[in-house]
């Protein structure tokens, strides 16, 4: 139990050397990786975008969106976000974010319900905040809220999955975890839409935590279970890119069709190969667009939007449509 | 061999040398380092009690488990379920507060005329189940003699799985909102949030327990040599069943906590927890094999990547590179620690 | 602790310890055969052997940590059984085993008071607070009274030296003994003035009525410090050598199998 006071010991050379590179280390990322401090140019306004989980291309292609608005406006937009899609990870880094003193925060809150007091902490520091893509049950509190109509898109690759199966046969959902908005209402959309359908069998949802691995082996395991699956639909980038993995490792890609929602450059990989056969991709980026004008617009102007609620497309990627331009812009980013 | 100093002089000196807690100094000096550093960088919107008050919060967590984990890799132990605990107490209380606050009906309209035996008996169980599944990790570690590492392991999947089933997989709806108000997001005397004097209270506690009473003499006794311990007449069996229980139990604490922040129980976060709570505790400069150790040391070690995420966000920088500098700040602050200690020691 | 008896020459008056036909297996292995071993007040016995002779297991008989096959043990007129190592303890026995049986990470005092803590008085010392200053104090004099020196009382053990630690567990035994201390190799890693202030504490204790039985394979420490020396092989007690009468040679002899009868002081 060897214990030194803090008082008692000279500081070493080599503890001063650990500190002053410790520092001069942080001193270092903090200016090469990030933009600068406070106090930027007088009239531009200052904005945080807080994606769901960092490394996602959705949320990537929504930033590139962002900095493109945000750049169009003159404002400064930093971006930022936790490793792990939850709440506990998130409300830190929002945490952070407010003590930055920003003009304006843009969200997409990994819980419903968890995320309300930190987001209503914001608001009462007279930041303004705008919901983008994931919600919470009290939306009230934030200026407004753009994101895809979930249930619309998931109708819209119900469909697509009844006609790619000749609509009959078995299906099934792989989804990310309950409690995330936008997941559960594509789950909705998708199963109003098959609902429809007397000779399509639906076998349920299964929940990948959105670890493609995870989504994988769901994938395998309900293929030995129920060899006659034919079709899958995955409610977002990780859930799809894994199901079209495990329909490519069980070698059934031609049997079973797979319609994957989000369209990163993985997925549409799988597109190409034929382990997907549908992408229902989201507009990310008219999604971060919208988002910084509709809160810079409000900075300036001080007057409520009139639509607080604002819905973005979708559109519907084949094989054969893969290359023509209209489809090709809405495919999803891997960096800016 | 004979010592060039009086006995009065000697024992001075060991006095000093035993204040509780002053065994990590350097890793002090380091979160110290980071703290100036980022005030020179960010100026207010980092070096203001706001945000340190902000930062503490989202800490508290995470802090009482580390303390938790303390002990038992003291014990040259580990638990590996700590956050699997986390989430099964936070699921169970906030299920108990639910159910016994109302009926259904009442509840899903979120009206809980009964909260005021719900809540607290909600935490009641949160902290008894806590307790429990330290429990059954002590008894298999000592019982059925399983390695710590595989039964907390083991532990980590049976206690996570079972929050699942009993919650279906969802975050728990309809949890009285007066657990947020009173609890989660309340300040004492205007200014304290209560998780921070929780965890304020739970490490002077732990201070004392481990540095002065005979329990924190035989915890570090039993990880620096379980059988000397044995030989003269301790319990060795029964004492790690008391250090697991009492790490399940913080970590059936911390759940409470993260109920009453977020007002749900999370059933899918928390997964990385043990490996942050035990990275905390190495930072703090435990040793993985037994023996040394202090609640400081956690301390300061809960906080350095803490303070980083936050000083990091607050000054822009991309999140790629928040995680490369927190995994170089780590192995440095734990590499200058082992030198300075093995300097200290002959042979 | 142990208590200062009346100094004075070694009182042979019925022995203080006496084991009777102790049998001691492992297995297929028979460790001690039929073995029969006193320990009267006030002396130095050493017991010696070859390896594999028994006597590590003898001590662990006497000590509590294992119990005979059969056989009975006598303590004090009385026919006791010890069922761990502290009942041994309890009736004053206190060993210093081969492996010191140490925490390295504790200091002097630590590891001195260890499962013997004192505690503070009233409600503290129920909550478990520790006296760490009593503890500290009866260590300084105790250690003063037996002229054994530590260096730094305060520093972990893992900073000691071999010597130094087997200091340590040497001067545990010696504290707290307060009828037989039991010894098993206490020289042995240790340098020549270090091992001589080993055998002077031994000379110290038997000065205090207590007997101390060792185990060794250095014999001109055996001889020099033993009154009597017990001869062990194959698990049979084959001698019994009084040092100022036999030679090294004669031990040797026993212990290898070349002599055969018994020679009694």
């Amino acid at each position: 139990m060897s214990k030194a006071t803090k008082g008692g010991r000279r500081i070493s050379r080599r503890e001063f050397l650990g500190v002053a590179t410790a520092g001069a280390g942080v001193a270092f990322l903090g200016a090469c990786g990030g933009g600068g401090g406070q106090g930027g140019g007088g009239e531009s306004y200052r904005l945080y975008l807080i994606v769901g989980v960092t490394g996602d291309e959705f949320y990537t292609t929504m930033e590139c969106g962002a900095q493109a608005a945000a750049k169009e406006l003159g404002a400064d937009l930093k971006v930022q976000g936790p490793e792990e899609f939850s709440a506990a990870e998130q409300t830190p880094i929002l945490n952070a974010a407010i003590q930055a003193n920003p003009d304006a925060i843009l969200i997409a809150a990994t819980d419903v319900t968890a995320m309300i007091a930190p987001i209503q902490s914001a608001v009462n520091q007279d930041i303004t905040v705008v919901l983008v893509d994931t919600t919470i049950k009290k939306e009230e509190i934030a200026l407004a809220k753009v994101s895809s109509d979930n249930v619309l898109g998931g109708r819209q690759a119900g469909e697509a999955l009844a006609k790619q199966i000749g609509e009959e046969g078995k299906v099934m959902v792989i989804s990310v975890k309950p409690g995330i908005s936008t997941t559960d209402q594509r789950k909705q959309g998708f199963e109003e839409a098959i609902e429809k359908y007397p000779n399509i069998q639906y076998l349920g949802t299964e929940y990948c935590n959105d670890d493609p691995t995870q989504a994988a082996s769901i994938t395998t395991s309900t293929l030995r279970s129920n060899p006659d699956l034919k079709g899958i639909f995955g409610a977002n980038v990780f859930s799809g890119q894994g199901a079209g993995t495990g329909v490519r490792q069980t070698g059934k890609k031609d049997e079973v069709s797979v319609v994957a929602f989000d369209a990163s450059p993985t997925q549409v990989e799988d597109l190409r190969r034929g382990n997907v056969d549908a992408l229902i991709a989201q507009h990310p980026n008219d999604i971060g667009n919208t988002g910084v004008r509709i809160a810079v617009e409000y900075l300036k102007s001080e007057e409520e939007p009139a639509k607080k609620q604002i819905t973005t497309g979708f559109t519907t990627a084949t094989r054969e449509n893969l290359d023509k331009p209209e489809v090709k812009k809405y495919l999803y980013k891997a960096e800016c | 061999m004979a010592d060039t100093k009086t006995p009065q002089e000697e024992s001075r000196v060991g006095r000093l040398r035993a204040i509780p807690g002053f065994g990590s100094a350097f890793i002090f000096v380091i979160l110290a380092g980071l703290v100036v550093g980022f005030s020179i960088m960010e100026g207010t919107a980092f070096l203001s009690a706001e945000n340190f008050l902000t930062v503490a919060v989202d800490a508290s967590e995470l802090l009482l488990l580390a303390v938790g984990v303390t002990f038992v890799i003291i014990t040259a132990g580990i638990d590996l379920s700590v956050g699997s605990v986390l989430v099964l107490s936070s699921v169970i209380a906030a299920q108990t507060m639910v159910a016994l606050s109302g009926t259904p009906e009442q509840v899903h309209s979120y009206k809980f005329p009964n909260q005021e035996v719900g809540i607290p008996l909600g935490i009641a169980a949160g902290l008894l189940i806590g307790l429990a599944c330290g429990l059954i990790n002590g008894l298999l570690v000592t019982k059925l003699k399983l390695t710590p590492f595989i039964a907390t392991l083991g532990t980590l999947g049976i206690f996570l799985g079972t929050a699942e089933i009993l919650s279906g997989g969802t975050n728990v709806p309809y949890v009285p909102t007066a657990v947020q108000s009173v609890i989660g997001t309340r300040n004492l005397l205007g200014f304290l949030p209560v998780p921070i004097a929780i965890g304020m209270v739970v490490v002077i506690l732990a201070i004392l327990a481990l540095h002065l009473t005979q329990f924190g003499r035989y915890t570090y006794a039993i990880g620096s040599n379980a059988e000397a311990a044995r030989r003269v007449g301790i319990d060795v069996e029964r004492h790690l069943l008391k250090v697991y229980t009492l790490s399940g139990f913080l970590a059936g604490l911390a759940g409470v906590i993260d109920l009453a922040r977020f007002n749900t129980a999370s059933v899918g976060a928390h997964t990385l927890d043990n490996l942050a709570a035990i990275s905390a505790v190495v930072i703090g400069g435990t040793s993985l094999f037994g023996g040394i150790g202090t609640i400081v040391g956690s301390v300061v070690g809960t906080f350095i990547p803490a303070v980083l995420r936050n000083g990091f966000v607050i000054a822009g920088v991309q999140p790629f590179w928040q995680e490369i500098a927190i995994g170089i700040v780590l192995i440095l602050a734990v590499f200058i620690d082992q030198r300075r200690r093995s300097a200290e020691e002959r042979m | 602790m142990h208590e200062n008896g009346s100094g004075g020459r070694p009182e042979r008056d019925g022995p203080l310890l006496r084991v009777r036909g102790i049998n001691k297996s492992f297995g297929a292995v028979q460790a001690l055969k039929g073995v029969d071993f006193e320990v009267c007040r006030g002396e130095v016995v050493a017991l010696i052997g070859d390896n594999g002779a028994g006597k590590s297991t003898l001590i662990n008989v006497i000590t509590g940590v294992f119990p005979p096959d059969s056989g009975e043990i006598v303590f004090e007129g009385e026919r006791v059984e010890f069922v761990s190592p502290h009942d041994a303890r309890e009736r004053g026995i206190e060993a210093v085993y081969q492996d010191l049986a140490v925490a390295p990470q504790l200091d002097a005092v630590a590891n001195i008071f260890l499962g013997r803590e004192r505690r503070m008085s009233g409600i503290r010392g129920r909550l478990g607070f520790l006296d760490q200053q009593r503890m500290r104090r009866e260590t300084d004099e105790q250690l003063e009274e037996l002229h054994v020196r530590i260096p730094a009382p305060a520093k972990p053990l893992s900073t000691f030296s071999g010597g130094q630690r087997q200091g340590v567990a040497v001067a545990r035994a010696v504290m707290w003994a307060s009828k037989v201390v039991v010894m098993d190799e206490p020289t042995a890693a240790l340098g020549v003035a270090q091992a001589g202030m080993v055998l002077d504490l031994i000379r110290r204790v038997r000065q205090t009525g207590i007997p101390v039985v060792f185990i060794s394979h250095n014999m001109p420490q055996v001889f020099d410090v033993a009154d009597r020396v017990v001869v062990l092989r194959l698990g049979e007690v084959v001698a019994e050598l009084d040092p100022e009468k036999a030679s090294t040679d004669d031990a040797v002899a026993a212990m290898t199998g070349s002599l055969r009868d018994e020679e009694s002081a």
